[in-house]
This record gives structure tokens, sequence and C-alpha cells, in this order.
């Protein structure tokens, strides 16, 4: 598989020469495949917003460098032609729909298209085909951006990112404040784009279920640094050292510990309700047998 | 138990929208922990602000603590009810962590000599008292929600509602907050109303009331409310955790005449599948 | 994280923390208009040792104060070489068409630098000394004689309060709507002032908006925590006048007047 993102050696230091100096990334070398679904995960002020920052270069490493679908980004890239290139990598920031600032829904998702040259017909083409994406229903193209519920102006933000068709997509907290129906809504939109669109995502989150859910890859930052990478089920084994991260066990994994210690018994640790179930069903199936 | 809050036959609309509440009735009872869960948009901060006199009815009549809410009542009332809100960034007025537990001490003028005895002691019950200092840019979303709490305990309240006041936290700030709302309630008696569309917030209550588009569909324990997990699901809020489970062992043709169990209940009753020879 | 230096209070318990804002902010006042007093080295020898003396009293670190004058760099090296090109009088040193350079107007150059930073550094004190619940009781205190013509003192006093209290969010706010056009591809601070003006549309938008729940949310609450009428609270803060506001104030005045003597020479 090609990769999309490469880092080698990253460090950011904020501010650096001042006496508020610190680095907000240490050393981070590590790398994504196309079509990959990376969730980065670590406690409040680890660096995964930093660290996501400098995917498509609104951050630059102070020292390092990185490889994102070629673009080869170091300390002394200048801002020139990067415009292009943060077309291909579409980011959703924390709480996005404070970015929104058009008078209808429509143009606010054709700002991004038409910034990066697009007609008024392309543009208005991508808004639309990014509208049936998040879900946002026609009728809305005209309202107001700011007469919409919270969670519909979610999605105009991220339509607004979607109809650049970026080929890396950077989800920071995209669930955060919602309730439950909005959460799995943009949950699966992840997905869909992920499996459907081939596109790779990168996504920021504390919520342990959606990393055992969906994502195929776990990035675990602490102090800014990668400590860990690997797929969900080798994240999640030792207890001990995630407790030391301050990161919580998926719900099924918190289960089957309480299952364990009440006497059944799991060869791996389950991650997700499958897995549980499946052991369990296993169990129930044997049990059976040898009756 | 008491009524603390008696909320009766209420109409509201916010301007120029359709009547949200028609004819709401719902009692909260001294000393309860209450949930009152709905997805967004189903009225429930609505609610609280109506409870709290922060808007005012169009018809029906709430009382707190004996007092009708009105004009007349309205610092008593809010006296005896502290609100913790969504945004922790939105409900620090202080400049400082001590200056903003001071606020409400201020307003209710407190004299000053007792406001620097309370303000210690409202900021060591939560926790907060060696970041006096500090100003909300330096602090968490979590610790300023601890501070929102401290300047709420500094007046002694009777109630305290949670406006889902967790669900902008990470999970640990979220476990956090919980715990400690939970201590203070021991402590000083409280009734705890929390406003949450976090299905683990609810199960930890004493009552779950659901909210759906202004009408409250129904109201029981949290395993009673969870029974149903289905109709949680088709009005937008998740299933508990024991109710995955079970719906994803029957698809596997393990089933059980319960469609919900708590966690002790269903790890018993996975024991007894599992084990029984 | 922002760059931005005003309104970020330091914690600490200086001499100059301990000051009482009502003493800090006039002494503020006091200082720039002496400053305008000073012609001569030594006047300016005179008020930056005081400056100097002040920051190290205040023990915060220097590099903080170095900070507060990048913004504003450009001004200071725009006034300056202004008066340096403009200015007549004294040995003509080097000319070209409009513009000359004299001994005078280099030591006028100077001398506006000084000035400037001056002004950077004891504003920088003030504000970084001070919270700025403390300044805005410093005004308070400060204009409380205008209460007699039923001028709303308290309520003006708050609202300062509550604005100073709010300029970390807004500008650390700023600073993400700012990378998020910039990854929808705007390009801030390139091309003509047309398209710079235009630019500006996706960032002040947001911000006001913002600015507007921000408002919305805390009018809420502070209704809820029991606020109703700013002109009746008491005071958590009592700022006394201390002995070291005497000892400052008596420094200070005394400078003053060797600044008006220093005229002479």
């Amino acid at each position: 598989m090609d990769k999309a993102i490469s880092l080698k050696n990253v460090t950011h230091t904020y501010q650096a020469n001042t006496p508020f100096a610190q680095n907000a990334l240490d050393n981070v070398t590590l790398n994504i495949e196309k079509g990959e679904f990376t969730a980065i995960i670590g406690h409040t002020g680890s660096g995964k917003s930093t660290l996501v920052q400098h995917i498509n270069a609104l951050l630059k490493p102070t020292t390092g460098s990185l490889n994102v679908l070629g673009k080869v980004i170091t300390p002394t890239t200048t801002n020139k032609n990067l415009k292009a290139f943060r077309k291909q990598v579409g980011m959703v920031f924390q709480f996005p729909e404070k970015q929104l600032f058009e008078e209808t829904v429509i143009k606010d998702i054709m700002f991004g298209p038409k910034n990066y040259g697009a007609t008024d017909e392309q543009a208005r083409h991508s808004a639309e085909h990014a509208m049936k994406l998040v879900g946002l229903d026609h009728s809305l193209s005209n309202k107001s951006p700011f007469d919409l519920s919270g969670g519909q102006m979610r999605r105009v933000a991220i339509a607004g990112v979607l109809a650049m068709d970026p080929e890396i997509l950077i989800l920071d907290e995209p669930t955060a404040g919602l309730d439950p129906r909005g959460h799995n809504e943009i949950m699966d939109l992840a997905k869909y784009l992920n499996q459907q669109q081939h596109m790779t995502i990168i996504l920021i989150t504390h919520q342990m279920d959606d990393v055992v859910n969906y994502a195929t890859n776990v990035v675990v930052m602490d102090q800014g640094q990668a400590v860990k990478i690997g797929p969900p089920d080798t994240i999640f084994t030792d207890l001990d050292w995630l407790r030391k991260m301050q990161l919580d066990l998926p719900s099924s994994a918190e289960f089957a510990r309480k299952l364990e210690s009440a006497g059944i018994a799991f060869d791996q640790l389950p991650l997700t309700v499958n897995q549980l179930v499946d052991r369990v069903a296993q169990l129930v199936g044997k049990k059976a047998a040898h009756e | 138990m008491q009524n603390i809050i008696e909320v009766n036959k209420i109409s509201y609309n916010y301007p120029e929208r359709s009547l949200l509440f028609d004819n709401l009735s719902l009692n909260v009872r001294e000393g309860e922990w209450l949930a009152l869960i709905g997805q967004n948009g189903s009225g429930k901060s609505t609610l609280a602000r109506l409870i709290d006199g922060l808007l005012v009815l169009k018809s029906g009549a709430i009382t707190v603590d004996g007092l009708p809410v009105n004009d007349e009542n309205i610092n008593e009332i809010r006296n005896r009810i502290g609100i913790v809100f969504q945004n922790p960034e939105d409900q620090f007025v202080g400049a400082t962590v001590e200056d903003d537990v001071a606020f409400g001490l201020e307003n209710r003028q407190v004299p000053r000599e007792q406001m620097h005895e309370i303000v210690e002691k409202s900021l060591k019950s939560v926790g907060m008292w060696q970041f006096r200092e500090r100003i909300p840019a330096n602090l968490s979303g979590g610790q300023k929600q601890r501070v929102a709490i401290a300047g709420i305990i500094a007046l002694h309240p009777k109630i305290i509602i949670l406006d889902e006041a967790t669900s902008m936290l990470d999970p640990q700030g979220r476990n956090d907050i919980l715990q400690l709302v939970r201590d203070l309630k021991e402590d000083n008696h409280l009734t705890v109303i929390s406003i949450t569309h976090d299905i683990d917030e609810a199960a930890g209550a004493d009552r779950v009331v659901i909210l759906n588009q202004g009408q409250i569909i129904d109201e029981n324990t949290p395993d009673g409310i969870f029974a149903q997990p289905q109709r949680l699901k088709q009005i937008g809020l998740d299933a508990p955790y024991p109710a995955k489970v079970i719906e994803a062992l029957s698809r596997r043709g393990i089933t059980s005449d319960k469609q919900y169990m708590n966690d002790e209940e269903l790890i018993a009753w996975i024991k007894q599948l599992v084990s029984r020879m | 994280m922002s760059n931005f230096i005003f309104g970020r209070y330091l914690p600490g318990h200086s001499w100059i923390h301990r000051m009482s804002p009502q003493s800090k902010l006039l002494l503020s006042f006091y200082f720039v208009i002496v400053i305008f007093f000073a012609n001569n080295g030594y006047s300016y020898g005179l008020l930056s040792a005081l400056i100097v003396f002040v920051i190290l009293m205040s023990g915060v670190s220097i590099a903080y104060f170095l900070k507060g004058i990048r913004p504003l760099i450009w001004l200071i090296v725009f006034t300056v070489l202004l008066q340096v090109l403009f200015s007549s009088g004294g040995h003509v040193l080097w000319h070209f068409g409009p513009f000359s350079i004299t001994d005078q107007s280099l030591i006028n150059g100077g001398f506006i630098f000084i000035r400037f930073l001056l002004i950077i550094m004891i504003s920088t004190v003030l504000t970084l000394t001070t919270t700025p619940l403390a300044i805005a009781d410093g005004v308070q205190t400060v204009l409380k004689p205008l209460k007699k013509v039923k001028f709303p003192v308290d309520t003006l006093a708050l609202m300062l309060s509550i604005a100073l209290r709010f300029v970390p969010t807004l500008m650390d706010e700023m600073e993400t709507i700012l990378n998020a056009q910039r990854a929808r591809g705007v390009d801030f601070g390139s091309g003509s002032l047309k398209h710079r003006v235009k630019a500006a549309v996706p960032l002040l938008v947001p911000l006001f908006t913002g600015a507007i729940n921000h408002a919305e949310n805390l009018s809420t609450a502070m209704e809820a925590r029991g606020f109703s009428d700013s002109e009746h609270r008491t005071k958590y803060r009592l700022y006394k006048w201390q002995f070291r506001d005497t000892i400052s104030w008596i420094v200070f005045l005394l400078v003053g007047g060797l600044v008006l003597v220093f005229r002479k020479y």
C-alpha cells in the first residue's frame, strides 16, 4: 500500500526562544497508509491537535520533516504553494460550526471549492454532492446556517470541507457535544467515506468505543510523543499502561474484565460487542456440544 | 418524600416558535437524583431555565421549595437552585478562580469577611483551592466546571441542576465531575437534576424522565427505562451497554426473556449460560 | 496559543503585584504624562532607570516585556524613521530629495524610540501584575466621583472586567477560525488590499457570532447566579492604600520633579 502520510522525527516547539517555549511534539515518527482509518488518542494536552495541524501544514515542524501525499514539509517550507496542497487534506476542527459565516448553507459549502478556483457551477455541484453525503436535505440550501440546529450546523461545516474533495480527511473530535443520534450519524459518515470513497481518515477522539468500532490503526500520544502505534487489538492489552496514559478501556473490554472476575475466561480481551458475544457464544456452544 | 419542585401544567414557546411545552407537569422529590434525558431540542434545558425563572412561563405554575416562581420570589428561588451550564467558558465571570466563586456572594451582598471564609471552604470542597489564583485561560474544562460548582456550593443551595454540564468534557473530566456532585449531594443533602443524553450518567440516577419533543414520554427507575432499548434508539438515544450485549447474543440465537439487565444481572446470566452442566 | 500579551495576567506576589490597583493605574497615567515632559538624555536616562527598576521589582522575566513590543515594532520603526528623515535642525549628515538626516534628528528619533518603549513597558507592567478585575476595580475607584452625576461607574467596571476576562478566549477562538478558513483555502495576509478586506469577512463574521453567543450564555449564567444590579453588590476584594503605595508615589513624584528640573539643562 502507498503511504499517505509519513512523519520523520518531527518536533514542534510552541513559541520557540521565549520563556513560554514548550515542546508540543517531541520527535514523532510515524507512517499512515492510504485508505486507513487512523484514530489518534491520548489525554488532553498530549499533542493530538498539534500533530494533525502539521498534516495539512497549518503548523510546520520546528525540526524534522513530513511527507504528505508526496508533498515534503520541512521547517523552511514557505507558505507559497501550500494552498493547492491543503485542498487535498481536509480538516474538520473541533466545533467546526464556529467557522460558518455565509448567508446561506449552500454558499458556505461552496466557499472552499471557490477558493480553490472552482467556477460557481462546479462549486455548486460539489456542494450539493457534499450535502447529500452528510445527509443534509436539499431544501436547506438557501437557509441561513445560523437558523439550523447544532447538529445540522456541524454537518454544514463538515460538508464545507468535503466539498473540496480531499484525499485525506482529519476529524478533530467531530462528535463533541452532539447527542447519540448525531454522534452515530457522523461516525457512520466517516466510515462510509473511508470504505466507499477510499478516503484516508484521521480521527482524534476520546471515545474508545469509536476507536475499536471504526479505526483500523491507532496512534497513542503522550507528552508530545507517539508512544504506541498499531491496530486496536495491539493497543488495548496492557491495562496498567493504559491507566498510565489516562485512557479508558472500550466498554466491551471493561465488561469482559468483569466477566473474567466472575470466572469466565477470555484468551484475548474482546474490544467490541461482537468480539465479546462471539466468545460467549463459543463457550455456550462448547457446553451444548458437551451435553 | 416531599416534592421540592412542582411543575404544574405549564406551557411555553420561544418567541415566534410553536408551543414547546403544552400542559407539562413534573414533580421532583427532595433528595433525589433525577436524570432528564432526551435528544437535543427536546426541551430539557428550556425546562431548567423555566424552573430557575430565567424564562417566563406562558401558562401554568412552577413552585420551588414551596415558593411559586415569579418576579417577587426570584432571588429566593435562585438562592435555592444552582445551575452548572454546558459550556465551561461561558459561566466563568470572575477574572480568577476565587473571584468567580465570589461572584454569586457579591451579588447577594454578603459581607467581605464572610466571603473570604466561604470562598475558601467552597473551593476546598471541590479540590480547587490550590488553583485559586489561576485565570480561566489556564484551566481545563473540567477544572472550570469544578469552579462553577464551588460557586454554587458557596450559596448553600438545595438543588443543583447539571445542564449537560459534562458534555464538553473528556471521559475522565466527566467521571470526575459526576463523582464530585455525588459526594456533594451526600454531604449537603442536595437534590440533583441532571440533564443529559449520556446514558451512563442517567444510569446512576434514582429516577429517569424521558423528554421528547416537549413531552414526558416515560418516567421510571433507570432499570425500568432501559428495559426498552428499542424505544431509546427510536428517540435518538443510545441503548445502555448491557442491552447491546443482550441484543447481539439474541442475534446468535442465545435469547433471554428480558431485554435489559444491569451489569450484575447480565454477568450472572452469562455465567449461568456458560457453566450450567 | 496566542502571542498576545495584553490581558494575560501573571500571578505573583512581588512588591508591584501587591500595590493597590488604583495606585498602579494612576501612576501609569502619571508616568506617561511625565514621559512627554522629558526632553534630554538626563531625563530619558532617569525614566529608563526607573522603568528597569520597576520591572525588576515586578519579578517578571524581562523576556515577557520584550514580547510585548513585537506586535508594535513596525509602528515604532515607522514613527522613528519619519522623525529621523523629516525633522530638521542640526548638522546635516545625509540628504536625498526631501529626506535628510541630521545629528539632531537622530537624537530625536532615539528619544521617540525610548518614549515608545517606556510607554509600552509601563502599561505591560500594569497588565502583567494586575488582574483584569483589579484594573477594572481601579477604574471604578478612580471614576467614583462621577457617581454623583449618576454615571453607572460600577456597571462600567464590571463590563470592563468581563471584557478583559474574555480577551484570551476570543484570541484563541480567532486562531482556530483563522486556521479553519486557511484550511478551506483562504489566503490571509497576501494579495491586494481589496483581497485582504474580503478575506477578513470569513474571519470576522464567525468571531462576532461567537462573541455574541458567549455574551448570551454569559448573561444567562450571570442571571442564574443572582446578578441583577451591578450598583448594589459587595466586593470580594478590598484594595487598601498601603505603605508601599505611599513609597511608590514618593519615588514617582520625585522622578517627575527631577524630569522637570532636567528640562532646564
